[in-house]
């Protein structure tokens, strides 16, 4: 997670639940790709960097 | 993926309070008002279970379908699928049951049908539909 952003804050910005973005941290859920471009738009970055490998948000 | 019903925050909680008003007229009219009560006390104490504890609960906020995204949609779409597959195989045992012992005339092998053909025919819908 971004620093100073909580689970909660972006995942009223994305409309899901923290346990949504909780579980996608964790990579225990793998996003839509409407909800992964939406996150990648969020932090100003692109879906390969955001979930390519181990890296998640 | 989802129809425009299923997006609708009362489609659930509708379709619950049709299945609950059935379920009310024909234990009443069946002659069963204690029973008929204890439906509207299981909706009523659903209802409140929901309204005291639901926002600091996903899993009844979920079940409730007030607050489902799509990580939970896909959670409801599993757990509808495993209890389809639990109600199938109980169906397909039972009719194996009832048949071992000589009764061939069982209305398990009819639902085992149902289940089947409800299975095949949204196969084919959902592969026409994309």
């Amino acid at each position: 997670m971004a620093a100073g952003l909580s689970q909660g804050e972006l995942a009223a910005a994305m409309s899901v639940s923290r346990q949504t973005i909780n579980s996608i941290e964790k990579g225990r859920y793998t996003p839509s790709l409407p909800l992964a471009l939406a996150l990648a738009r969020y932090f100003e970055t692109t879906v390969e960097e955001m979930f390519d490998g181990d890296s998640h948000v | 993926m989802e129809t425009a019903m299923y997006r609708s925050k009362w489609f659930l909680p509708g379709v619950t309070l049709v299945l609950f008003a059935g379920a009310f007229a024909a234990l009443w009219i069946g002659g069963d008002p204690i029973g008929a009560l204890w439906v509207v006390g299981v909706i009523v104490g659903w209802g409140l279970l929901v309204a005291l504890i639901g926002r600091r609960s996903e899993t009844l906020r979920g079940l409730s379908a007030g607050g489902r995204d799509e990580r939970f949609r896909l959670i409801d779409m599993r757990a509808t699928a495993f209890a389809g597959t639990v109600l199938i195989l109980t169906l397909i045992v039972l009719w194996m049951i009832e048949t071992a012992r000589g009764h061939e005339s069982n209305p398990y092998g009819s639902l085992c049908a149902l289940a089947g053909i409800s299975y095949a025919a949204a196969v084919v819908f959902m592969r026409f539909r994309g």
